[in-house]
């Protein structure tokens, strides 16, 4: 039973992800590397504050959203002149970027969480206080369980509704054509400022669930390979709908469980999952290359 | 001096790699990230070979021959059907990506995730006036050196050369003019093996080795193509070498920890100021996509 809520929480989290992932891939046509560095930008800001500032879980969740989505910038307006093999370079650089900052911001001698050592480099930060607001007090597996659910489908139900709007319109045509777009006179710029600060802020809650359940952040939480995970789900599940990015962590999550089924020894577990993305990845864009659910093809 | 010399020699490797990528995108305009693959599968061939007592001269060759078919098989089973299908090139670059998770994978199940070192014991070191390079670095400048004149030489001066930069150029005309282009991406992309592979021994001979290094040195290398200029032929080495200085730069004055940082702060200053990168020509607008 706590093995299937743990999944529960995974996948909880990592649909929160590529939901938002979906936002900038599905709905503006642009690959990034880079989530990974949104999501651990959400889990670090969300245990800073509530181990050094103790503040609560919302203060805290929503500074984190409010951080990702004002560094979001560093994509957004790259994307402005952007797109394709460029801005794929562009969000690995960011995405290299967040990872050095994690990575290198510490200090040996500093206590972690101080301005000379914010991350506490390699080690990460350690003993994240479980969330609790009002009376409420997430720290039983279930508890924590359904918080996570319940924030992923608030997460879903937002994105239903933008994307279904006017706005998803424009961004879907903006992705088909953005100068026929900006020649009705939309403004383009600002739908890229807004997708990605909701996107960015979204992969942050995730991050901050994330680290709440776990209790421990390093930066490994912002390595390309994540970021990579992260880009097979929606590539793999489909992407310009709401299923397409459910089904990708649906899938991604469920390989690595039916291998441990097989009595695939635990060191050789890790391999033959990567493995098997990559397999996934090449055999989608030979015969599938809208992804299982999706309605959209990376151009 | 001593660091302009490390950079320099550093530069060249980079920049090998960087003009085996560029040798397959300008003529086929594929996003090779399972180039990333081969850079890590080429020393661990060479290293079991090693260890299997065979000599140096067949372990090398067996190692950059294996590095050009793994390079060919990319393009027989992925790139060539795609590109048959009409794909956009974001399949052939994810696919691209999926092929070099495998490659990746693959190495680690068979030899390990530790890091490995092709020769034994610490190095000798020359003197030359004030500066000391080890031998591994005498080597990798040398070889890549005569490696990049001899690609420039075949690009410049024989037939094959300049059907590969007629295909950079305009594809469609090539073929029009009754070319295989089919024949010639082949020719590319055993050419960007065998430069990636290159360079993947002379980086492994001096550093050492491990499965995930791969994509670390492929993305550095794109660095250098996009800083050097992506139309040009020359700019990716030139690109290579800047980056090289600049790296073992930051290296010395800052600490090591920094040099990604500083790699790819300086990528987003090129793709700002000047995204056609310190070689690359003004192309029409209809011509850049």
């Amino acid at each position: 039973m706590n093995y299937l809520l743990h999944l529960l929480i995974y996948l909880s989290i990592y649909s929160i992800v590529a939901m938002s992932l979906n936002m900038i891939v599905g709905y503006c046509g642009l690959l990034s590397l880079a989530q990974a560095g949104y999501f651990a930008v959400g889990s670090y800001v969300y245990a800073l504050t509530t181990l050094k500032l103790g503040f609560g879980f919302l203060p805290a969740l929503t500074l984190a959203v409010g951080v990702a989505a004002l560094l979001s910038l560093a994509l957004s307006l790259p994307a402005w002149r952007f797109k394709g093999d460029s801005f794929v370079m562009v969000s690995l650089a960011v995405q290299t970027l967040f990872f050095s900052m994690f990575f290198n911001w510490s200090n040996p001698g500093a206590e972690p969480g101080t301005v000379t050592n914010l991350t506490n480099g390699p080690f990460g930060l350690a003993g994240i206080p479980k969330p609790s607001f009002f009376q409420f007090k997430a720290d039983s597996l279930p508890s924590i369980a359904i918080l996570s659910l319940v924030l992923a489908t608030l997460c879903g139900l937002l994105c239903w509704r933008l994307l279904s709007s006017p706005w998803g319109r424009l961004l879907k045509s903006m992705r088909d054509d953005e100068l026929a777009l900006r020649g009705l006179g939309k403004n383009v710029r600002l739908a890229k400022l807004q997708v990605f600060a909701i996107a960015c802020g979204m992969a942050a809650i995730a991050g901050a669930i994330y680290a709440s359940y776990v209790g421990y952040i390093n930066p490994s939480a912002a390595s390309l390979d994540q970021s990579i995970l992260m880009l097979c789900m929606v590539l793999v599940g489909g992407v310009s709908n709401l299923k397409g990015p459910l089904v990708g962590a649906l899938v991604l999550l469920t390989i690595p469980e039916l291998l441990r089924f097989a009595q695939i020894p635990d060191e050789f577990a890790a391999n033959v999952r990567l493995m098997l993305y990559g397999v996934a990845l090449v055999l989608m864009m030979h015969f599938r290359p809208q992804g299982i659910a999706g309605e959209y093809r990376i151009q | 001096m001593q660091i302009l010399c490390n950079g320099i020699i550093s530069g060249f490797t980079i920049g090998l790699l960087a003009l085996a990528f560029n040798a397959v995108y300008l003529p086929t305009r594929v996003f090779h990230l399972a180039l990333g693959g081969v850079f890590a599968v080429v020393p661990f061939i060479a290293w079991q070979l090693l260890l299997w007592k065979q000599s140096w001269p067949a372990a090398i060759f067996v190692a950059v021959a294996a590095g050009v078919l793994l390079s060919l098989a990319c393009e027989a089973f992925n790139h060539a059907r795609l590109e048959r299908t009409g794909s956009s090139s974001g399949a052939h670059l994810i696919s691209s990506l999926g092929i070099y998770i495998v490659m990746v994978q693959a190495i680690a199940l068979m030899w390990g995730n530790e890091n490995k070192v092709l020769r034994a014991g610490v190095d000798s070191v020359v003197k030359v006036e004030q500066i000391t390079l080890t031998h591994a670095q005498l080597l990798a400048g040398v070889i890549s050196l005569s490696v990049l004149l001899a690609f420039y030489i075949l690009l410049r001066f024989t037939n094959i050369g300049l059907r590969l930069r007629a295909l950079a150029d305009n594809p469609s005309q090539l073929a029009l003019h009754g070319y295989n282009t089919r024949h010639l991406r082949f020719f590319a992309f055993s050419i960007a093996g065998l430069l990636a592979s290159v360079s993947s021994l002379l980086v492994a001979y001096d550093i050492g080795f491990d499965p995930h290094g791969g994509l670390i040195a492929l993305l550095l290398a794109i660095v250098a193509v996009i800083i050097g200029g992506r139309a040009s032929w020359l700019g990716p080495v030139l690109g290579g070498i800047v980056l090289g200085l600049i790296r073992s730069e930051v290296a010395w004055f800052l600490s090591a920890r920094w040099q990604d940082a500083a790699t790819y702060a300086l990528l987003a200053l090129f793709l700002f100021v000047r995204p056609r990168g310190i070689l690359g020509r003004n192309l029409r607008l209809e011509a850049q996509s």
